[in-house]
């Protein structure tokens, strides 16, 4: 028994020993970190803090502190994950509404704080941070007695003390007070009648709990003891959701004019702007606003004392498409060093998720804080370099005859040395704008423009080796589907077919009617094309891709709309859908449908073919996963090789998908069903039951093998089950798949690990070819990306150790799967809250191109096999080029003496 | 006509193989006949014969010789074995080859049957060696051998969708 166990461990050891790890000199080299916050909730600028900041507090439940002069994060602190990270209230000291209010404490005393902020609702927590570090100082937390009601609670800070509103709608509030730094209650929980309030009507601006109700503003002074009602009538009846104007107390914004419901508040009448913030300018409060109005951005300002027009902030700039709507957000001045006029820093957030910083007319800086929410990426090709084009213009030329192609060779060589020459002496044409980019694909396929998609419809073009933006597109008014299905990002065209420009199609849902979106551009350049925006008259119930066209090969969308009409997109290639299948399935009811694509007589119709039904007895069982297989993924091998030098032949089933229903369940809390069903003829290949196991649920599925993590609620850990299916010794039919004619029922064998992390995301590399080994990419909740082998998760691995076993290669059983750290493909450069990674082939076999996605966003590339088909990059040119001229020459010298040697021989 | 173009070269030299005249008799009671011994004839005639057959089984003989090296050296695939192997392999072939050049040297009234007989022997050579190889898992003898050649199935069906949209 020991003997065995040694074994094993020896095994593994010299698994492990055989990973590759990165080198410390090759960090950075083909990897990159982008690190977001997220988009912006609340920020403070404060230029004449001794070190100049901006602190900011995002939707993603960040809190960081940027730098003034290039937007570059100082600090970050990702805090837990909604709801408890959800931040309700950012307050840094020296900001309150009452300038005679200071929070900061004497230097030493631990009652002060630099900036405060709360967060969660069940239990609130109140954190002090010190601002130039980012550290935690202390902490302290309420749990309220109603969790259900305290999601709807609210903060304000007023005076060192900190209030807890919560609001119990069509009754009353209850307030109650504690002291901002230690947690202490002033008093008891005073309770203030109220049935006007409603979650939608009502907001809370400083101290005042404003609601509209008709043509008229409702509010209470929540500190003042008289508890007063204060009526504000309107001229007309709102139409948006109030908005309370930060930075003034009982200032509401109404339609974009702020009124105030504060007596000791007076604000300038006759304002009408999109956005306003509060600040102060030559040491009076001043009220700027900012709006666009045909790409011109136009920030205003008043003081707020008489109304005067504060001249010196008023500016207007040019403000980019792609960043959307902007918000003025916050705003800060600043003494010019040299005395002369104030020089002023406006924080904007904008509809695309964007931070922009205006300074002096122009955009000092900007942050694409969308790619904190990537939904989809696809890595593009880039464009050839013209003289690779013509080249591959000739490989695909269709001339038969040897004379004319051996012509079109000649006249391409002589163009090509002429072009060369030009480009010598300098008189060539001049680059293009791709190529000036440096935007030219090289000999192993590594470089390519990745193209993301970002939840709030911007679109990114981003290199892939250095990081760079180099386009930004921004689509409003589009938004992913209903049942949490995410817009989707389309490679019609790929960069292949050289003259022709590559096409990509963005597919979502117009915000406003709910109808299909389609947004067709070019991934190279970033630039609308064949139409850019096309609104569809129709919903879209689920789409396809077809085969690439003769014409033109873009490869035509094929979309069945809500009632069950097919549509192609585009129109000539609606031909090539006859005989597809589509399948949708319904999350919720956990029901699956096959129809079949007819075309004929120039008519697309769908044919609803089959049923299935996955809910359960007693229909409880929810769909929480969905996983087919990569479309462009290469099968190479075949089969396995047993011990027995037999082959074990794969069953690769190209139109297999996994579906995982969960339920609660009476006696075993929670099972998992997971069911691989073939969607052409609708057949249930294969099923398995879980019990007492529940979400987080993380699946892949490629070749004939599926891995899919998932939580263990008996034994409390993350568990990680593969699946593997094989036809048998023999293959039914070797040339071709058909899942209409019946093809045998696979052999199955499963194993299930332990892993001792939390799965975030499951992926597997992909390659041009499939003769690289796969690797199942592991995601983790602390934001590292582990490579997996797969034949440390090969359910074939024998529990006792066989000689059959050994022969063939398989490791012996051991349910805990080990995570080296030289296995972390992303070393010490972690993702805050990591959610999906991509794979994509690369040019090169060995190479396979990963981005991880999530708050951060890493891009790195990994060879499961090592480089095979690529020199290290440390092979030494020189010496092997020095010893070849040195072996030669010597030779050569040596041939010479020895015939002379002869010579002289003969003569003796 | 040598002999007196060698005549005239080498003044002194003599000449005793040429006699002046050849047609001299023999001397009294010399029987040329006498000189050759027919059972010598005869018996050497028989050592060439066995000797060529020597040749002939040589590769039989060889067999067990084999089998022992083949038994001793094992079914590991290192070095010594492959070298053994490949030796066994291709000294058989090359003697296959050479069968012309061999059996010149005893061309006899057995001939064509030691030919056949040396021929067979190295083929069996040939064959053990072969049994070798495939014991030694060195022949392409199973399915999985053509593994890497085995063509993909062409799917006949192609399927999109997922989750509903609506």
């Amino acid at each position: 028994m020991q003997e065995k166990w040694l074994l094993a461990g020896l095994s593994v050891a010299l698994l492990i020993s055989t990973c590759s790890a990165l080198y410390e000199d090759q960090i950075r080299k083909f990897d990159w970190r982008g690190v977001n916050v997220g988009a912006l909730k609340q920020s403070r600028v404060d230029l004449n803090h001794f070190q100049p900041r901006i602190l900011v507090s995002t939707n993603e439940g960040v809190v960081a502190s940027l730098c003034v002069k290039t937007g570059e994060l100082v600090w970050r602190q990702v805090l837990e994950q909604k709801p408890r990270g959800d931040i309700k209230l950012l307050q840094v000291s020296g900001f309150s509404d009452d300038s005679s209010d200071t929070a900061a404490a004497p230097m030493g005393s631990n009652l002060g704080f630099d900036m405060l902020t709360v967060q969660g609702h069940a239990p609130a927590l109140v954190r002090g941070w010190n601002t130039n570090m980012g550290a935690l100082e202390w902490e302290w937390s309420i749990m309220p007695m109603n969790i259900e009601r305290a999601q709807d609670a609210m903060w304000i800070y007023s005076k060192s003390v900190l209030y807890h509103v919560l609001p119990a709608w069509r009754s009353h509030l209850e307030v109650t007070a504690y002291f901002a730094s230690s947690g202490h209650s002033t008093g008891s929980t005073s309770k203030v009648i109220a049935p006007w309030i409603t979650p939608e009507s009502c907001t809370l601006s400083g101290t005042f709990y404003v609601c509209t109700e008709g043509k008229q503003l409702i509010s209470l002074d929540l500190v003042s003891k008289s508890g007063q009602v204060i009526r504000t009538s309107l001229e007309t009846e709102p139409n948006e959701k109030t908005q309370a104007l930060t930075g003034l107390n009982g200032v509401v914004i109404v339609d974009g004019k702020p009124i105030s419901v504060n007596k000791e508040q007076s604000i300038c009448g006759g304002l009408q702007s999109s956005s306003y913030a509060v600040g102060s300018f030559n040491y009076r409060k001043i009220l700027a606003f900012a709006d666009l109005s045909s790409g011109i951005l136009k920030i205003n300002a008043l003081y707020l004392d008489n109304c005067a027009p504060a001249a010196e902030l008023e500016q207007s700039l040019p403000f980019p498409k792609h960043f959307g709507t902007p918000s003025l957000n916050n705003f800060d001045c600043k003494q010019k060093r040299n005395g002369e006029g104030k020089n002023c820093l406006f924080l904007f957030s904008t509809t695309s998720e964007s931070i922009v910083a205006v300074q002096q007319g122009r955009v000092r800086w900007s942050r694409e804080e969308a790619l904190a929410n990537v939904i989809d990426s696809q890595f593009v090709d880039l464009p050839l370099a013209d003289t690779e084009g013509t080249l591959e213009n000739e490989m695909k030329g269709k001339a038969g005859d040897i004379a004319s192609a051996f012509l079109r060779r000649i006249t391409t060589q002589a163009v090509q040395i002429r072009s060369l020459f030009l480009h010598v002496i300098g008189l060539g044409p001049p680059p293009t704008a791709t190529q000036r980019a440096g935007l030219v694909r090289d000999s192993f396929g590594l470089h390519k423009m990745l193209v993301l998609l970002t939840r709030s419809g911007k679109i990114f073009g981003i290199d892939n080796v250095s990081g760079k933006h180099h386009w930004q597109l921004y689509l409003s008014n589009v938004s992913g589907f209903a049942n949490n299905e995410q817009m989707r990002l389309i490679v019609q065209r790929s960069a292949k077919h050289f003259p022709l420009q590559p096409l990509c199609t963005i597919l979502g849902k117009n915000a406003v009617n709910g109808n299909g979106v389609l947004y067709r551009f070019n991934p190279i350049t970033g630039q609308v094309a064949e139409g850019g925006l096309v609104q569809l008259d129709y919903k879209i119930k689920q789409l396809s891709l077809l085969e690439e066209t003769e014409k033109d090969f873009v490869k035509g969308i094929l979309l069945i709309d809500a009632s069950n009409k097919v549509h192609v997109y585009p129109e000539h290639a609606t031909p090539l859908a006859d005989g597809m299948y589509l399948y949708t399935a319904d999350v919720k009811s956990a029901e699956l449908s096959g129809y079949f694509i007819k075309y004929a007589g120039g008519q697309l119709s769908s044919t609803h073919i089959w049923n299935a039904r996955l809910g359960g007895h007693n229909s409880e069982q929810q769909i929480i996963g969905v996983a087919g297989k990569n479309p462009i993924e290469h099968v190479h091998s075949q089969g396995r090789v047993l011990g027995d030098r037999s082959v074990l032949y794969k069953y690769i089933n190209p139109n297999l998908v996994a579906f995982v229903t969960q339920a609660p369940d009476s006696t075993h809390k929670s099972v998992l069903n997971l069911y691989l069903v073939d969607v052409v003829s609708g057949s249930v290949v294969f099923t398995m039951t879980h019990r007492k196991v529940r979400a987080p649920l993380s699946i892949v599925h490629s070749e004939n093998w599926l891995a899919y993590s998932y939580f263990n609620e008996k034994l409390r850990r993350t568990e990680i089950t593969t699946i593997e299916l094989y036809e048998g010794k023999t293959q039914a039919n070797s040339s071709v798949w058909s899942s209409l004619q019946a093809p045998p029922m696979p052999l199955v064998e499963r194993q299930s690990y332990i892993l001792p992390t939390i799965v975030e995301a499951l992926r597997e590399t992909i390659t041009e070819r499939g003769i690289t080994n796969k690797h199942v990419l592991i995601g983790t909740a602390s934001g590292s990306i582990v490579e997996m082998p797969w034949h440390m998760l090969d359910p074939r691995r024998p529990i006792a150790s066989t000689t059959q076993g050994r022969e063939e290669g398989a490791i012996p059983y051991i349910p805990e799967l080990p995570l080296p750290t030289e296995s972390h493909i992303n070393y010490n450069q972690t993702v805050a809250r990591l959610r999906n990674i991509y794979t994509a082939p690369s040019g090169l076999e060995s190479t396979c191109l990963v981005v991880a996605t999530g708050l951060d966003l890493f891009v790195t590339r990994v060879a499961p096999s090592k480089t095979f088909d690529l020199l290290k990059e440390d092979f030494d040119y020189i010496l092997i080029s020095i010893v070849l001229v040195a072996l030669t020459s010597g030779s050569l010298i040596v041939k010479h003496l020895a015939s002379r040697k002869l010579l002289k021989q003969a003569w003796k | 006509m040598s002999a007196k173009q060698n005549s005239k070269k080498f003044k002194w030299a003599l000449d005793f193989n040429v006699s002046k005249n050849a047609d001299i008799p023999s001397p009294l009671g010399y029987n040329p006949s006498a000189l050759v011994n027919q059972s010598e004839v005869v018996r050497d005639q028989r050592l060439v014969i066995k000797k060529s057959w020597d040749l002939a089984l040589g590769p039989l003989k060889n067999i067990p010789m084999n089998l022992f090296i083949m038994y001793m050296s094992g079914n590991s695939i290192s070095i010594f074995p492959i070298m053994m192997v490949g030796m066994m392999l291709i000294r058989p072939i090359k003697a296959i080859f050479t069968t012309q050049v061999t059996s010149k040297m005893a061309e006899g009234a057995q001939g064509t049957g030691q030919r056949i007989v040396y021929f067979l022997g190295n083929l069996a050579n040939v064959a053990l060696a072969l049994y070798k190889c495939h014991s030694m898992g060195l022949l392409p003898t199973h399915a999985s051998d053509w593994l890497a050649f085995v063509q993909p199935q062409t799917r006949l069906e192609y399927y999109g969708g997922g989750v509903s949209f609506v």
